[in-house]
């Protein structure tokens, strides 16, 4: 991969001739036949070459460049694809230390925001169309007669990784007398900052290393799912919980949550536990450690009840066998807690260890004091300028009215953004900012891991990044590909030592995408008490009696709201609740069935100063009682556009009503706690509206047990996961096998594979649910949005779904997460019963299915034991011109009346053997990774030639975990999964596992 | 030539009638001026075809999607529609081809009838397969002909491309057998044509038929020889379709009893579609003479047996599915009786096992009104058989993760009225132009008083028509 | 009366199975054409480019313009920049120069340059002027040629593979090198694609044996 990469430089210095213009002439000549594809061809086709062709362009080749993924602030690498000057797909840098390879699913869907055609096209001046001549004049203008009257200059933005743009930033307001750098995350996690600052004595966000850990207890972070660095942290957890070696190194891992996420669907152990319990949990534990370390706690903590007692207590024994080598982790924006866990922690030695401090994180950099204390500023209208970037305070925060109200008195507020928002509105100015993929940019997400942004295509929308609108104010008129070289050959070129002269360290860094320098030193001090025990007596003045509490949490696809405009992010079914296309409240069954609500029903959240929202309920298995969960990031202006994204006719139900939105804001609902924002909200009321609103999922039916007809007995359960706890698989490598079917037939074998058999096998242990695949298929292979409609139709088109069941023990609620695509079975069921030869094998063991031979009986999707065939139903839109240039050329676009399904990725192969054919060598193993398995953040995914023995898929085909599901009926799929092993055993016997281990 | 009467069997046609009343009673019906009570139910009946014809084509302009289908469940209404047709319609050929070489001559007067029934049925049913496809501008690609794609043939082992070939010659034989049956028929209106165009019409379709032995001769062997060919049809047809359901490998469709169940159903739902039939043309027509409460009660006794039979199934099913041990059979009829779609299957077997058992009394057997309203329940039952049959086992099948449910849009519904207006549109205008009862054979089975009715150039006329004795 | 009806029936029956005779056969026989084969097309180009010149009397090899073909999916058009390589400096046919010459030499005055029609329209595609000389007042428009081979977009057909393996630009693009203008010759069918991939696999190109691929996928995807 690494000597196939391209830089963006060389395009710098493009004629003129590739401009714009030209290059949307080629998109449109090569992407006409994408489109087409089934159409007549009009014999009048024009064909416009390049003028003058770029060096290392050749039409229909690939490029890739390695660059930074911005869908968050984690600051992952990726690689982009591009084909004829146009970005067609990210995936993950192999090498990039933080995502090593992986890249989640909002990662890879942010490709989609390039071509949008909704983004600024231009700079609005008082919300009228601009020039930037004139924008900029006017607002340097008002800059000089604030710098005269010393004036308040305020820059607010979210978390900025980039340290081109945080010096540019400082010594912009460093002119001024009186102006300051707020920084805030929507999602905040100030308080975890906080924290360190009290123990600690330094403002940072430590590194966690949850590969070191070998006991990961959780509470409420949704590490897997939301919380700061998902994928770094999905890769780094699958590293600590692997089942080679004897006895394998498999972590236990306890999640206490008031919600099911992801991590917890995950964990070995989960305790559902209301946000006061959370509390006295995290107190709990600190006492009983302190016991175990001979200490004495300054303050008395009260004992818990039984069942919480019993857990804390295991937890407790687990993690101080493991000192050093454990890890807390706590998601509550809540500073006493944070301080306490950080105790938890410092007992446990795992500071230096577990949690680096030194190598401290940037993911995260929000500051609520600051931001509590400007908007205080605002309110009392001592702001001159406000500057508002990558944030939308008049959305994600509470009192957004008041603080429009407040910002009338602004003279100068200027926004910049990508699109015209919630916060644009109110601004003087707005600066549009050029997507990610159009841009230069740098980032460091984590103390010395330092890497680069560039361009992949020239600009759609004449926008203009930050950088280089600051060094216009500042009147020096500087490219931000100079201002990154520059600042990186002032500060970063010099904290490394490999590199001689800047041009060899650039170019290698541009390369490769990124480069390890030395991180800044910051003044660790050793661990502050002090700070511990007030927080401890903060804790226990928390009454445990019931009450009712909701819970906001980011949403795992489109996370604060700012992917809210990305339609597949949209449709992407939420990997717990498998919900699409809107946010809900949900609660547990027993909570409903008190307040008499059924799937569905419309409630009023009532919450004290008159913010109330309206959302439907969800009953869902494995929620706290007394906690109501709701999804931040819904509710967005503008998402209207959505629509018609699904196909109109007789009886389609829009996806959203026009001038309405996706979904309902919840951080009207957010609530101050001091100086930081509180996700836990007491004092709701919850009021029946009588209205019922259709919630469209993906899933109908949950469980692996028929549902029971004939009596409570009668719910079989059916074989279709292999699972395991950790002990027996140890004592036993094929545990929880299902009984092996016998499958001799009396007819001769039908196919011989004389060169390849493509496979595939998934593991279920590593599989955390978290949907990056279904993303990765659907980019790859043109996979159109259907709208919500469709989907509450069971209609979606997804060749990758990923099935999530639950199993009810008792009080504990095991999950597992089955991703479900084309099995491609040896002994298809499908391709007997196609009339006209549409889906057949190949010589390779590929199922095949030809689109512009399909008639559309759907027979084979009727004979599908998985039901993984996918119809077009309609003639499926698919968007403008521009939002069409994000097509990968190489898929057949298919029409409505032909089935699709999972082709194992064969544009791929297809193509890896040609090139190795024009190389004059033999494929090799990892020469195709089908898309979904190239960005699994788990590495759960292997694809490979099953024919060579030495392929990594053909040695897990022979594992003893690994099964075919539903391999009774004879069908030989071609996917083999492996058994689900959750480190579950009670403390003794995993001991004892481990020893005969 | 007349019919020997018995004392013991009851006359096949009442109201002892010479050849020239047979002759009468039926030509006039299509002589006079059509009633309103045809005017009326025949502007329904178009009515209700447009209503289909026009969601057909928004569905073919707008896609399958317009039909509450879903990823899950790939065939619900169409197929449904289709295998209920193509059960209506194997009545007809039982009749006509295996109650013939059985000299069952009971069938005389109304296996005209139930031949163009059979054909319209048919054409019904024909319809399905093409415009539930995807693509139907495509639809010709079930056919194996030379092309320019190296060549591309069918897929020879799909049931979809056995019924092609099922359906295709299953019309071309009943078409075929029916129109042979009205060449004697046809040439009897030619003759009694008023109007130049009627005996040019009725000229040209009974291709030149002279009432000659010889051409009498000739038409008695090909009769007979339709008959054969068509009588393996009856159990060949419906068999095939099952397989459409059998060879699958789905939970409640893979499963051996489908080709007799299938058939014997056909035969069922065939028969009451002719007795509702029947009873409305004999009122309507006035042919009570012709279609004497003899025939209804014979009908009503086959349905009583193929109920029976049917009843069987499901019962042997049930068991089957215990029996076999199978998790995944045992649940998909438990799911079927108990399921989200009990509801249904409860109807189909009140309708098609509980509701014939009346016919076991001869007084419901005799009373039109009843035998009417039962055989309705009957067709309801059996549209809802093929509809269980479909829904349960696509809704419930092997991973829970992809279960499902169905919702029928108003374009599911109208298109099904609309293959009903289609029918009876036929149905209708059969009636008004052609000869519902086989004149010829009738009179071959009718006891005849020798009269010298007046007029001899009648005589001479009916002379010419005398068939020969049958066989 | 009957025996004109017998008459009427027999002819009428006659026709019928005659005329679905002479459809089934002509099916074979004739050289009926299906709706997208464009065997034989051959439209007037913006630019009379002569592959008869260049690639024939010239004797340019065709992948010096159509380098993509080795390497990519599509052979691709050659830039404008390519052509500049040589036009630049070739103008016009050597006759007219030397038409030119002569003439100057009676008028005893220095040629002047001569410029081809069709090169001028090359000029300005590139953004110079009809002598081919700069002009910041023009821009560069881009030639809009008309593509001869087109297959459907569902058929996925990959030059790179074809000509690595030893496949002849002539087998499939006919006698480029004698065509004035560029003409479809072969008629781009499956079978066409599928019988060449047979004999390929029998037969070897250039007497190597080749796995030439029969699968659906290899094109459909």
């Amino acid at each position: 991969m690494k000597d196939h990469l391209h830089t963006s430089e060389d395009q710098l210095n493009l004629p003129e001739e590739f401009s714009r213009r030209s290059f949307l002439k080629l998109a449109g000549f090569t992407f006409a036949g994408g489109v087409l594809a089934g159409c007549q061809q009009s014999n009048l086709e024009k064909a416009i070459p390049h003028l003058i062709k770029p060096e290392e362009l050749v039409p229909g080749v690939p490029l890739w460049y390695a660059s930074t993924c911005a869908g968050c602030s984690a600051g992952c690498g990726v690689l982009v694809k591009t084909r004829d000057g146009r970005p067609i797909k990210l995936e993950g840098n192999p090498e990039h230390p933080i995502s090593r390879g992986g890249l989640c699913a909002v990662g890879q869907a942010s490709l989609l925001g390039l071509y949008d055609s909704q983004r600024l096209g231009a700079p609005l001046a008082h919300g009228k169309e601009s020039t930037w001549e004139q924008v900029d004049a006017a607002i340097k203008a008002e800059l000089e007669g604030i710098r005269k009257r010393n004036g308040a200059v305020r820059f607010l933005t979210g978390t900025i990784t980039s340290p081109t743009t945080n010096e540019l930033v400082r010594r912009f307001l460093s002119t001024f007398k009186d102006a300051r750098h707020v920084v805030y995350d929507p999602v905040s996690s100030s308080a975890l900052l906080d924290a360190h600052e009290r123990t600690h004595g330094v403002r940072a966000l430590p590194q966690f290393r949850l590969e070191k850990a070998t006991t990961i207890v959780s509470l409420n972070a949704d590490f897997l799912g939301t919380w700061l660095s998902p994928v770094e942290f999905t890769k780094a957890y699958r590293q600590g919980r692997s089942l080679q070696g004897t006895p394998p190194v498999f972590s236990y891992h306890t999640q206490f949550e008031s919600r099911l996420s992801i991590t917890g669907s995950n964990a070995d152990e989960r305790v559902s536990v209301s946000p006061v319990e959370l509390a006295h949990v995290a107190s709990r534990l600190l006492s009983l450690l302190t016991e175990r370390a001979g200490r004495r706690l300054p303050v008395a903590v009260p004992l818990l009840d039984e069942r919480l007692e019993r857990c804390t207590t295991e937890c407790v024994e687990r993690l101080w066998r493991t000192k050093g080598k454990s890890l807390v982790v706590c998601g509550v924006n809540d500073v006493a807690i944070q301080v306490v866990v950080n105790a938890i922690n410092e007992v446990l030695g795992n500071y230096g260890s577990t949690i680096d401090l030194n190598r401290s994180s940037y993911q995260a950099q929000g500051n609520d004091t600051d931001l509590a204390k400007l908007l205080d500023e605002i309110r009392s209208g001592n702001v001159s300028a406000l500057f508002v970037d990558g944030v939308n305070p008049f959305y994600d925060l509470p009192g957004a009215q008041e603080l429009a109200a407040a910002c009338e008195t602004i003279p100068l507020p200027v926004s910049f953004g990508e699109r015209n928002d919630e916060t644009a509105e109110h601004m003087h100015y707005v600066l549009p900012q050029p997507h990610e993929l159009e841009r230069w940019n740098d980032s460091e997400a984590i103390a010395g891991i330092v890497s680069l942004t560039q361009p992949t295509i020239q600009p759609l929308r004449p926008a203009r990044p930050l950088m280089e609108t600051i060094s216009i104010w500042m009147g020096t008129k500087e490219s931000a590909y100079n201002l990154i070289r520059a600042e990186w050959e002032r500060s970063i070129f010099k904290r490394q030592t490999r590199e001689q002269s800047f041009t060899q360290f650039w170019n290698k860094t541009l390369h490769d995408g990124f480069a390890i320098v030395e991180p800044k030193r910051q003044a660790v001090s050793s661990f502050n008490p002090a700070a511990v025990a007030e927080s401890l007596r903060q804790l226990s003045t928390q009454s445990l009696q019931q009450k009712l509490f909701v819970e906001l949490h980011a949403s795992s696809t489109i996370l604060d709201g700012r992917h809210a405009h990305n339609a597949w992010l949209q449709e992407l079914p939420d990997p717990v609740t498998k919900i699409v296309w809107d946010n809900v409240a949900s609660l547990s069954r027993k909570r409903a069935e008190s307040l008499n609500l059924h799937e569905g029903d419309v409630v009023r959240l009532n919450r004290e100063g008159g913010r109330v929202i309206e959302l439907p309920i969800h009953i869902q298995q494995g929620h706290q009682d007394d906690v109501i969960s709701v999804s931040l990031g819904y509710g967005r202006k503008g998402t209207d556009r959505f629509h018609h994204v699904n196909p109109k006719w007789l009886q389609a139900k829009p996806t959203v009503e026009k001038g309405g939105t996706v979904g309902t804001n919840a951080a009207p609902l957010l609530e101050w706690k001091g100086k930081t924002l509180s996700y836990f909200v007491s004092g709701i009321e919850v009021e029946r509206t009588g209205t019922n609103r259709q919630i469209a999922v993906t899933q109908e039916y949950d469980f692996l047990t028929n549902p029971n007809l004939l009596g409570e007995s009668s719910g079989e359960k059916r074989n279709i996961i292999q699972q395991a706890s950790l002990a027996t698989f140890v004592a036993n490598p094929s545990a929880g096998s299902f009984p092996k079917p016998p499958l001799d037939s009396l007819w001769p074998e039908e196919h011989t594979y004389p060169g390849h058999r493509w496979g595939m096998v998934i593991d279920l242990t590593a599989c955390t649910g978290c949907s990056a695949c279904v993303i990765s298929c659907q980019v790859e292979n043109n996979i159109p949005v259907v709208g919500k409609d469709e989907v509450a139709r069971n209609r979606e088109l997804q060749w990758l779904r990923i099935d999530r069941y639950y199993e009810e023990e008792g009080e504990t609620l095991r999950v597992a997460h089955q991703p479900m695509l084309c099995q491609h079975c040896g002994n298809a069921p499908c391709e007997t019963v196609c009339p006209v030869l549409a889906t057949v094998h190949n010589s390779e063991g590929l199922n095949q299915q030809v689109y512009n031979r399909c008639v559309g009986t759907r027979y084979c999707a009727n004979n599908c034991p998985y039901k993984v065939r996918h119809f077009n139903w309609f003639q499926y839109p698919r968007g403008d011109e521009i939002a069409r240039m994000v097509l990968n050329p190489d898929v057949t676009v298919r029409d409505r009346g032909v089935m699709e399904k999972c082709t194992f990725c064969v544009q791929r192969i297809q193509l890896a053997k040609i090139e190795a054919k024009n190389e004059g060598r033999a494929l090799r193993d990892g020469d195709v990774k089908s898309a979904c398995q190239q960005s699994c953040p788990a590495d759960a995914i292997i694809f490979g030639d099953v024919n060579d023995p030495n392929s990594e898929v053909s040695r897990k085909m022979k594992d003893p975990r690994t099964y075919r599901v539903l391999e009774e009926l004879g069908v030989r799929p071609s996917i083999g999964y492996m058994t689900l092993v959750r480190n579950s055993d009670g403390i003794a016997v995993a001991e004892g596992g481990m020893k005969n281990g | 030539m007349a019919e020997i009467l018995s004392t013991l069997r009851p006359p096949l046609v009442l109201g002892n009638k010479s050849y020239a009343d047979i002759t009468d009673d039926v030509c006039s019906a299509l002589e006079r001026k059509s009633s309103t009570g045809w005017w009326t139910s025949f502007i329904i009946a178009v009515g209700v075809l447009i209503l289909g014809a026009i969601s057909v084509g928004y569905q073919l302009v707008t896609g399958v999607g317009v039909w509450g289908l879903n990823n899950t469940v790939g065939w619900a209404f169409d197929i449904t529609n289709f295998v209920f047709w193509i059960g209506i319609g194997h009545a007809g050929t039982l009749i006509s081809a295996i109650l013939f070489l059985f000299r069952q001559r009971w069938r005389t007067s109304i296996n005209r009838s139930a031949e163009a029934m059979t054909l319209f049925a048919v054409i019904c049913a024909g319809i399905f397969p093409i415009i539930h496809t995807g693509r139907p501008w495509f639809a010709y690609w079930f056919i194996p002909y030379p092309n320019f794609r190296g060549p591309l043939w069918v897929n020879f082992r799909s049931p979809l491309v056995w019924d092609m070939f099922a359906i295709g010659c299953y019309l071309t034989i009943s078409a075929l057998f029916w129109y042979v049956g009205l060449l004697p028929d046809l040439a009897t209106i030619r003759d009694r044509a008023k109007t130049m165009w009627r005996k040019k019409i009725f000229g040209f379709f009974s291709f030149g038929w002279d009432g000659s032995n010889r051409t009498w001769q000739r038409y008695e062997k090909l009769y007979l020889l339709l008959a054969g060919l068509a009588t393996p049809l009856v159990v060949s047809v419906h068999t095939i379709v099952s397989w459409d359901f059998a060879t699958s490998i789905i939970p409640g469709w893979h499963t051996t009893i489908f080709p007799p169940y299938f058939v014997a159903g056909a035969v069922f739902s065939g028969f009451a579609m002719v007795l509702m039939l029947m009873l409305i043309v004999r009122k309507v027509m006035n042919l009570e003479d012709y279609i004497t409460l003899h025939h209804i009660e014979n009908m009503t006794k086959v349905i009583i047996a193929t109920s029976g039979m049917v009843g069987l199934a499901y019962i042997t099913e049930l068991f089957v599915a215990y029996y076999s041990g199978n998790p995944y059979e045992r649940f998909a009829f438990i799911n079927r009786a108990l399921g989200p779609y009990g509801w249904a299957y409860w109807l189909m077997v009140t309708c098609n096992v509980v509701v014939p058992q009346f016919f076991w009394w001869k007084k419901i057997r005799r009373h039109v009104g009843m035998v009417f309203i039962l055989s309705i329940f009957i067709n309801v039952g059996m549209w809802f058989e093929r509809f269980v049959i479909i829904m349960t086992s696509l809704t419930r099948d092997f991973l829970p993760g992809s279960w499902s449910g169905f919702t029928p849009t108003i374009l599911d519904i109208t298109t099904l009225l609309g293959s009903f207006g289609l029918f009876f549109t036929l149905f209708l205008l059969f009636a008004r132009f052609l000869p519902m009862i086989a004149i010829g054979e009738v009179k071959g089975v009718a006891g005849v008083k020798r009269a010298t009715p007046p007029g001899a150039v009648e005589k001479r006329k009916e002379v010419a028509h005398e068939p020969a004795p049958v066989g | 009366m009957k025996l004109l009806n017998n008459r009427m029936t027999t002819v009428v029956l006659l026709v019928a199975v005659v005329l679905t005779m002479s459809v089934f056969f002509t099916s074979f026989t004739s050289n009926m054409r299906l709706p997208d084969n464009h065997q034989g097309f051959e439209p007037v180009q913006p630019i009379a480019y002569s592959h008869r010149l260049h690639a024939g009397e010239l004797g340019i090899d065709c992948l010096h313009c159509h380098g993509g073909a080795e390497q990519s999916r599509t052979a691709g058009i050659p830039p404008a920049s390519t052509c500049m390589n040589c036009h630049q400096f070739v103008t016009a046919s050597i006759l007219s120069v030397r038409e030119e010459d002569k003439l100057a030499a009676k008028e005893s005055r220095p040629p002047r340059k001569i410029v081809s029609p069709d090169l001028q329209k090359l000029y300005r595609a590139v953004g110079l002027n009809e002598m081919g000389e700069r002009d910041i007042s023009l821009t560069a428009e881009g030639i809009e040629w008309i593509r001869v081979h087109s297959l459907p977009s569902f058929v996925y057909f990959n030059h790179s593979a074809h000509v690595n393996s030893g496949v002849a630009c002539q087998t499939c693009h006919g006698n480029v090198e004698t065509m004035e203008r560029v003409r479809q010759v072969s008629d781009l069918s499956m079978g066409w694609c599928v019988n060449c991939h047979r004999d390929a696999n029998a037969n070897g190109i250039n007497a190597k044996p080749v796995n030439a691929s029969i699968d659906c996928d290899a094109c459909h995807h």
